[in-house]
């Protein structure tokens, strides 16, 4: 009512962070850093784990969490390219079967969770297995490629000097953040990962929207599955397996509450630009081992996870001193 | 008669919070003491204290003649004192050999397990209070009542001279309570003495010996029992006068037309239960725990599905299958535990009232505009006095007073036709107990058919037109109007 | 005596070991090779590392919650004792090596224990971003790679407890020494968490934290020291799979956290906490093990495994979630009825 426009805390923060790596990276290795390739490059790479950030964090908010998105995500590219191969016209019907592939992956890990009631990290635990198996079986465990180069080249298109897969990235970055912020379902996945007891004595169906939580989820990633595909014209069913935690950590920095109920998707977004800045930045120091982001991340995440600590424990102390 | 525990003027602040400012307490040896107190009012901060887990900013603690200026917990145990907690401190995963020995065992200092005496120990200790389990179950299988003798019997083990019992008979059947008593009378006879924590009236009168009563951290009162009547325990709990004359002039009530009507319904925990209910009449249904009133209210909010009999509202059959169903059908539930089933304790007062509201809220495309949420929000708020500074904040920087308006605002907001209350002021104060009960006489006025489940007899009297007695799943006894006494009550009961 | 049966069929160990001996009969019906010599050789070999690992995840389990970055300290922490080894020409008896690499397992381990202790975080996320180091440490600071191992492993791995030969197919499988490291681990973790009362405030700690700490356990003591413990373990199973593979193999670590993980709960160990056995971790282990080294023998391609693998995990879970909620059906109560 008194400001229409809120930035919450978390996001003014994040943004510092961002801004302050920025200026870093600009300061000490300008030349080489601030070129429009590198931002090109930039771009689409973080879409893809992007997304599954995005889809990892809303499982989260709900109270649970989605260890399958990078699986979810090789088992669309790989299904996309098998049907390429064979057809090099049926690029539309490829994508929408990559959709559908990870929707109803999604689907299973949102059955598996509300209706068999399994542990989400044990049921998305299990099923990633089962579709790093499939894909595995469907693509005899090698490198499926050959997709046609209508297809991969929109992996290299940019429109205005900006490469097409950031711009699906932030599309679906829009697209959920007024699905969580503006609507009724969004409101509702906050109350379920909350309080999920709580949510069925207020009527809300919380085995519906916990299925639709991992449904958008599996597209979210299924589309990251996708991009990766034309980016690089191939698709495996170990690709990009360190992806996993990486998006439990852009998740948690992003501002994601580990136990359920809070995070935005601005925030995610912003934890994802992050870490690809850093990541960049590194990567124009050539003697530095790009196993040295691993470690960064860690740190990252850790000290994150204790700076919020600190912070919410100031502020709960000063909520409490109001109350009283 | 001499003392076994004297405080006096207790003060410990939390932040700047003052949570005792200045609490005397004394005990005689051998009596049974009551202190007694509204949520909030400080009770379990000077029990923390006499245990030695918090160090008061000052004061001096005197146990059993001697002066303590630093009070650790080992001290405390020293000294006889022992305390128990709602929740009993026990350990839900192990056996119950486990949990009455680990205590001993860890204070004499044992690094090694001797399973012989560990059992040893343990017989010893239920023993004390002639009590009968097997000794290795997992604790977690058994019924609440023998979780607290286990806590009870633990106790006995250290030579306790005081045992402090925090809220027991939250959890029990008025069977368990029986018992409870039998043993705490026991335990007097063998010269322990007992600080007993409530704020259940009847059962205060019934144990008690003497009575302290405390209010937002200071002393109102110390008397003998017997000086103490239900007025004046209500006035110096909370400060006010409450006009119980008023609540029972609102029950000349008339009915309006039928809108509920159960038919031979059973359902797991409950079998054949068949009732009527009226616009602007208010329903009691009343029993002990584990009497099948929980599950009845769950069936009627589509949350227990029934396998037998029918459901019929204004006259339709209705399938309530979850609670969207019976929330279309304009029903509503405030459940039995408000933390873990009413509230989202971290979020906001906004979106706790809303809840129920997104569906008539949200556009065509499933938006909600902010500000259609806090407006409503505001309206409940203001409507039902819920004490607050700011809308935004979570719900559990709120008393439990308030906390239980937000549940009835989520439910109203919706503008139920029946209104189902489970336990509508367990865990909350006099006054806001008087406040829930007022409110309820003028919805059924104002044309609402209300449902108070309720293990309160008292609650059920001053509220409700008529009543269901409810045992073991069946009723036992229907009550109407000038027939509700506590009497018939106790009678059907059985 | 029906109370001692019902006891046991209560027992998730009891139906995994069911479970486990229909299976073996299964293939060695379709095979005739399960009960072969060298194929139940091989089973064990394959358990050892495995095995060590779920000890890791038990007690991390039972006491806090899940801890995933066990392959990472292993990793880190035998690369750091073979590479110290080879620097200084270490000769001497083999188990030293061990015991430095249990140093900087340890180490590894005191750093997470100290962060969750301290911070109460949700020891998924601070194992999750601690294994991100030890990997960025291991592969980045250290450019770890293949390497021999020093002379005395070498000579330790080349040792062997039992040899056989399937006299009908002629081959052959060795168990090596390390199997009595698991051996020796599996009895000392026995024996320390149930006849001491540290071992039975590791359960205590998961059953109540808060009651934990008024009967007198060191809540924070005992959860420090597990993850400590936790370090050396993993750092021995790390060293066991270098002496089985008879090299470092810097990368063959990550990722084995999730199996390990399922292996204990199909053996009956709790997610909430509190609850879980030694046994429950070694049934749990064959049963994933024997699917894994089975295929072949049973005619499946290798790359099913996954699919396998996966769909065990699942049922295996589903199994007590659908159990309870009939059971509950069932019961006179429902849900409302627990509340109180």
């Amino acid at each position: 009512m008194k400001k229409k426009l809120k930035i919450d805390d978390n996001i003014f923060r994040l943004i510092i962070i961002l801004v302050v790596f920025l200026l870093i990276a600009g300061i000490t290795k300008g030349n080489s850093f601030l070129k429009v390739s590198i931002f090109q490059t930039m771009g689409r790479q973080m879409a893809e784990y992007g997304l599954m950030a995005v889809g990892c964090g809303i499982c989260m908010i709900s109270g649970g969490i989605d260890l399958s998105c990078v699986y979810v995500a090789n088992l669309c590219g790989i299904s996309a390219a098998l049907l390429m191969q064979k057809n090099e016209n049926a690029i539309l019907p490829a994508i929408l079967l990559a959709i559908v592939i990870g929707a109803a992956c999604g689907a299973f890990n949102g059955f598996l969770i509300s209706y068999l009631r399994i542990p989400p990290m044990l049921a998305t635990l299990g099923s990633y297995q089962l579709f790093q198996g499939i894909s595995v079986v469907i693509s005899n465990g090698s490198t499926v490629s050959g997709a046609p180069e209508k297809y991969t080249d929109f992996g290299m298109k940019t429109v205005a000097g900006i490469p097409a897969a950031f711009l699906v990235f932030v599309l679906i970055i829009i697209i959920m953040s007024v699905v969580m912020g503006k609507t009724k379902f969004g409101a509702r996945v906050f109350l379920v990962g909350t309080n999920a007891k709580c949510a069925t004595f207020a009527g809300i169906k919380n085995k519906s929207i916990i299925i639709k939580t991992y449904m958008i989820s599996g597209i979210v990633s299924g589309c990251a599955g996708l991009l990766s595909l034309a980016r690089i014209n191939s698709a495996k069913a170990d690709f990009g397996t360190s992806y996993t935690m990486q998006c439990i950590l852009i998740a948690v920095l992003g501002g994601v509450n580990p136990n359920g109920g809070f995070g935005t998707i601005p925030g995610i977004a912003i934890a994802v630009l992050i870490l690809q800045v850093l990541s960049s930045y590194l990567n124009t120091f050539p003697d530095v081992s790009n196993y040295y982001r691993d470690c960064i991340w860690g740190i990252a995440l850790i000290g994150v996870l204790i700076l919020n600590h600190v912070i919410n424990k100031k502020k709960s102390d000063k909520l409490a001193k109001m109350g009283s | 008669m001499e003392n076994i525990l004297s405080v006096k003027g207790i003060k410990k602040s939390f932040g700047g919070v003052h949570a005792l400012k200045g609490v005397d307490l004394t005990i005689r040896k051998g009596e049974t003491h009551c202190l007694a107190g509204e949520n909030g009012c400080g009770k379990s901060t000077i029990i923390k204290v006499i245990s030695g887990f918090y160090k008061p900013d000052g004061g001096t603690i005197e146990v059993d003649g001697r002066d303590y200026p630093v009070m650790t917990p080992a001290d405390a145990i020293k000294a006889g004192v022992q305390v128990i907690y709602q929740d009993f401190s026990i350990f839900p995963n192990l056996t119950v050999i486990e949990n009455l020995a680990f205590n001993q065992v860890l204070a004499n200092g044992k690094k090694f397990v001797n399973k012989k005496e560990f059992r040893k120990i343990a017989e010893e200790a239920v023993a004390k209070i002639n009590f009968n389990v097997d000794m290795d179950a997992l604790v977690e299988t058994l019924p609440v009542a023998d979780k607290q003798l286990i806590a009870i019997s633990r106790a006995l083990l250290d030579n306790a001279k005081l045992i402090i019992m925090d809220e027991p008979t939250t959890a029990l059947t008025k069977k368990e309570v029986k018992r409870l008593f039998e043993i705490i009378a026991d335990l007097k006879k063998n010269g322990i003495t007992i600080l007993f924590v409530s704020h259940k009236l009847d059962e205060v009168f019934e144990i008690s010996d003497s009575i302290t009563i405390l209010r937002s951290g200071e002393n109102v009162i110390s008397c003998p029992a017997s000086e103490m009547t239900e007025e004046k325990f209500a006035y110096y709990m909370t400060g006010r006068h409450f006009d119980n004359q008023e609540l029972a002039d609102n029950k000349k009530r008339t009915y309006g037309e039928e809108v509920l009507s159960v038919e031979n319904l059973s359902a797991p925990g409950f079998e054949d239960i068949s009732f009527k209910l009226h616009k602007g009449e208010i329903l009691g249904v009343t029993g002990q725990l584990g009497s099948g009133r929980t599950e009845l209210s769950l069936s009627l909010f589509g949350l227990n599905r029934p396998t037998a009999g029918r459901i019929m509202v204004e006259g339709k059959e209705a399938k309530l299958t979850d609670v969207s169903k019976a929330e279309e059908l304009g029903i509503a539930l405030v459940p039995e535990d408000r933390l873990t089933e009413g509230l989202f304790l971290p979020q906001s007062i906004i979106k706790n009232i809303t809840v129920t509201r997104f569906d008539a809220l949200a556009g065509r495309l499933g938006f909600i505009r902010e500000d259609s949420l806090v407006e409503e929000s505001a309206k409940w708020v203001k409507e039902l006095g819920v004490a607050t500074k700011n809308h935004e904040f979570p719900v559990q920087t709120l008393s439990g007073g308030n906390q239980q308006k937000v549940v009835l605002a989520k439910w109203l907001a919706n503008n139920p036709k029946i209104l189902i209350l489970n336990g509508p002021t367990v865990g909350v104060d006099i006054g806001a107990k008087y406040d829930i009960h007022k409110l309820l006489h003028k919805l059924a006025a104002d044309g609402m058919a209300i449902i108070v489940v309720s293990d309160d007899t008292a609650e059920v009297i001053a509220t409700c037109d008529s009543a269901i007695v409810m045992h073991d799943g069946r009723i036992t006894g229907i009550l109407e109007k000038e027939d509700l006494t506590e009497a018939k009550l106790a009678e059907a009961a059985i | 005596m029906k109370k001692q049966m019902n006891k046991v069929l209560r027992q998730t160990e009891f139906w995994v070991f069911l479970i486990i001996i229909f299976l073996a009969l299964i293939i060695q019906a379709r095979s005739g090779a399960f009960f072969a010599n060298n194929n139940i050789v091989d089973i064990m070999r394959s358990m050892i590392c495995p095995s060590l690992y779920a000890v890791c995840a038990l007690l991390a389990f039972v006491s806090t919650g899940p801890d995933v970055s066990f392959p990472l300290v292993a990793a880190l922490s035998s690369y750091l004792a073979i590479t110290i080894s080879i620097k200084i020409n270490y000769d001497g008896p083999w188990f030293v090596v061990y015991l430095i690499g249990m140093f900087f397992g340890a180490l590894m381990g005191a750093l997470n224990g100290f962060i969750i202790v301290k911070y109460k975080f949700p020891s998924l996320i601070v194992t999750l971003g601690t294994s991100s180091l030890f990997s960025g440490i291991l592969l980045g600071t250290f450019e770890a790679a293949r390497m021999d191992l020093p002379a005395t492993l070498q000579r330790f791995a080349e040792l062997s407890l039992l040899t056989v030969k399937n006299e009908k197919t002629g081959l052959g499988s060795t168990l090596p020494m390390t199997f009595l490291i698991l051996v020796a681990v599996y009895i000392a973790a026995y024996l320390v968490l149930n006849y001491t009362m540290v071992g039975r405030g590791v359960y205590a700690i998961g059953g109540d934290e808060i009651s934990a700490e008024r009967a007198g356990f060191n809540v924070k003591k005992i959860r420090f020291g597990i993850f400590v413990v936790n370090g050396m373990i993993a750092s021995i199973a790390g060293l066991c799979y270098a002496v089985m593979s008879m090299r470092y193999l810097p990368n063959e670590y990550a990722g084995g956290e999730m199996v390990v993980i399922a292996a204990i709960i199909l053996g009956g160990t709790r997610m909430t906490g509190g609850i879980g056995t030694l046994k429950g971790c070694i049934l749990g282990t064959l049963l994933l093990t024997m699917v894994t080294n089975s295929l072949i023998l049973v005619g499946i391609s290798v790359y099913w495994q996954k699919v396998f693998i996966g769909a065990i995990i699942i049922i295996g879970t589903a199994i007590p979630a659908i159990q309870s909620i009939f059971g509950k059906n069932k019961g006179k109560k429902v849900k409302g009825g627990e509340a109180a």
